[in-house]
């Protein structure tokens, strides 16, 4: 009984921790080459969600729903990047931190006059008959989840690693300046990361959606946990992938074993507490660690 | 004698008879009562724009601090632990106790890093304060808040809380500007041009720091207590997301350069949300906060890209105008 209450409450986890690692992706594309926190990101794992139902609504059977859901999400991203982040006449760290959650609050608001205030729910893509093991029981959904985080982390490495525009991306997180000086289009790229952060996260909000209900305020946290997991990750992709699944597996045993109510608040405390330990001086421990070398 | 001119005294005397007078100029409860949020919400957005301004620090935890002062009056006062005009006091001191605990490590961390962890601060208050119903009443409130009575003088009409928070606000002002005149004043405002120059020239950052959000800190959390008592209740809807899209509106609207920027954004956001809300019922059937958030959201972006010094940059740059168009004058007159 205890073995399979565990391994249902893993399995949730780890279905909300792929969720965090995709965005907690997504927020590290848009930093590391804008230097840009974009705090509207968790707007769009709930714009795809969103779309997606509203275009399944509108009659679209459930694969052209997605693509125009993921398309409509990317403009919405790269259209933010042209006419939000770009024009920006001094940028600093207040200004994007202001701007960004402006337009995130735009984003909900926006959604909330347009389909109300109820939750949504997308049908499940592969059917609701569960596969059970044990007593735990595993529903295809999560099946899918999981195998769209391994596709996007999987696809960004070989694109980031093999590809010419892939090392572009790379040298222009790496130093600005230098990568315009070799001709890199640093607009172009960081419109690109735009739409690509848009696109995943679009992607995580849609294969959550027949899981967990979605609505128009379901974007603040899902957005915040992936910056928690972006941070623990130290800005990777496998790092963050790593995080993600760690915090799942943390929140999903704490949400069942502890209590459900302070679940939202652990990973917040997580990322609290990284933060400042990180800025913790070790030398002095270092110093009684390595004192006999 | 010092030399000190009293400019601020002066202009601050002068406000405060303009605000002593303006219920007697206009009348109506509606007017008292959305001024009576200008000043409340003023003190949250004079702290914040002075941390973000002029100390450079990026602190989202204002209205944390605004609900702990308010849950901490509010409990003490409906439990009948302590009589309602001790409890602003008491909650003063317990947020700077907090605000010091948590800040000393937070305020470590920089930028980007100090703004998630004070995020995540406000929402863990959020949170707390929704989940420890026994204590805080949980998402329903907190009900049985007294009357604020002061040496039997009951605080009861909206013209009563008027005078107190406008009193609130313009002695926190004043401290204010009387603080960045100082040395710490003076010590604040170097470390946001450049940390390494201002530690060098022997400026305990760290302090300073600690200093400024504690203070920042306590103001936020004597108008909470303030606002407890004035709308009797406390619910932690009160101080949530929208709170601080909003107060962010106020700093940026306002301008982040000067203290009276606050003043001047809280005026123009209370005023135009309170225009929003009674246009715009027509069209929007559920005015909710959030609805209000659109329009605040897209006035922060045009405001940010197009006039980044705020209103008082504007207000700044008149006498300039007018001595142009006056020289320009002299010139074609000769």
């Amino acid at each position: 009984m205890f073995i399979s209450e565990t391994i249902q409450y893993a399995i949730s986890g780890i279905t909300s921790g792929s969720i965090y690692a995709i965005v907690g992706i997504c927020w590290s594309t848009v930093f590391l080459i804008s230097g840009v926190l974009n705090f509207s990101t968790g707007e769009f794992v709930m714009l795809g969600g969103m779309l997606t139902w509203l275009f399944i609504s509108w009659g679209f059977s459930l694969l052209p729903a997605i693509f125009f859901g993921v398309a409509c999400t990317v403009i919405v991203a790269m259209l933010m990047e042209r006419i939000v982040i770009r024009p920006v006449r001094y940028p600093s760290e207040t200004t994007f931190l202001l701007i960004t959650t402006a337009a995130g609050s735009v984003i909900r608001g926006i959604v909330l006059i347009a389909c109300g205030s109820d939750t949504r729910h997308i049908e499940p893509f592969l059917g609701s008959s569960p596969i059970m093991i044990g007593d735990a029981v595993l529903l295809p959904q999560v099946i899918i989840v999981v195998s769209v985080l391994v596709l996007i982390a999987g696809g960004l490495v070989m694109f980031l690693d093999h590809t010419l525009f892939g090392k572009a991306l790379r040298a222009s997180s790496i130093n600005q300046v230098g990568a315009r000086l070799i001709g890199i289009k640093i607009n172009r790229v960081r419109l690109f990361c735009f739409g690509l952060a848009g696109g995943m996260g679009a992607i995580a909000g849609i294969v959550i959606a027949p899981i967990e209900f979605t609505g128009y305020s379901v974007g603040l946290m899902e957005g915040l946990k992936g910056l928690v997991v972006a941070l623990l990750g130290g800005w990777t992709i496998r790092g963050t992938v790593v995080a993600g699944l760690a915090l799942g597996l943390l929140e999903g045993l704490g949400a069942g074993f502890i209590s459900t109510g302070w679940k939202d608040a652990l990973a917040l405390f997580v990322m609290l507490t990284f933060l400042i330990i990180r800025t913790l001086d070790l030398t002095s421990i270092k110093k009684l660690v390595y004192r006999h070398e | 004698m010092n030399d000190r001119s009293f400019k601020t005294e002066i202009s601050i005397a002068g406000f405060a008879v303009i605000i002593v007078l303006l219920p007697l100029i206009v009348k109506g409860n509606y007017f008292v009562s959305v001024m009576n949020l200008v000043a409340i919400y003023a003190v949250l957005a004079m702290g914040m724009g002075l941390l973000m301004g002029q100390a450079g620090l990026i602190s989202l935890a204002h209205p944390a601090w605004f609900g702990l002062g308010a849950y901490i009056s509010g409990i003490l006062a409906a439990r009948g632990i302590l009589p309602a005009w001790a409890t602003p006091f008491v909650s003063a001191v317990g947020v700077g106790i907090v605000a010091y605990v948590v800040g000393a490590p937070v305020l470590r961390l920089r930028s980007y890093y100090l703004a998630c962890a004070t995020l995540a601060l406000l929402l863990i208050t959020q949170i707390a304060a929704g989940q420890l119903s026994d204590l805080t009443g949980g998402h329903e409130g907190l009900l049985g808040i007294p009357v604020l009575t002061v040496f039997g003088f009951e605080f009861k009409k909206d013209l009563h809380f008027y005078y107190l928070s406008w009193a609130l606000c313009l002695i926190c002002y004043w401290f204010l500007a009387n603080l960045l005149n100082s040395q710490v004043g003076r010590a604040i405002r170097s470390f946001n041009s450049s940390e390494i120059a201002s530690a060098s020239m022997g400026i305990d950052i760290a302090k300073y720091k600690r200093h400024a959000f504690v203070l920042t800190a306590i103001m936020a959390g004597l108008a909470g207590s303030v606002f407890c008592f004035y709308i009797r209740l406390a619910i932690p809807s009160s101080f949530e997301f929208p709170l601080l899209v909003t107060l962010m509106m106020m700093v940026v609207i306002g301008g982040i350069q000067d203290l009276h920027g606050a003043l001047i954004g809280s005026l123009a956001v209370i005023w135009l949300g309170e225009f929003l809300r009674n246009y715009m019922k027509n069209f929007f059937t559920s005015m909710t906060s959030e609805v209000e958030a659109v329009f605040f959201g897209i006035i922060i972006i045009v405001v940010l890209i197009f006039m980044p010094d705020g209103l008082t940059g504007w207000i700044n740059r008149i006498p300039s105008w007018g001595k142009r168009l006056y020289e320009r004058k002299q010139t074609s007159n000769q």
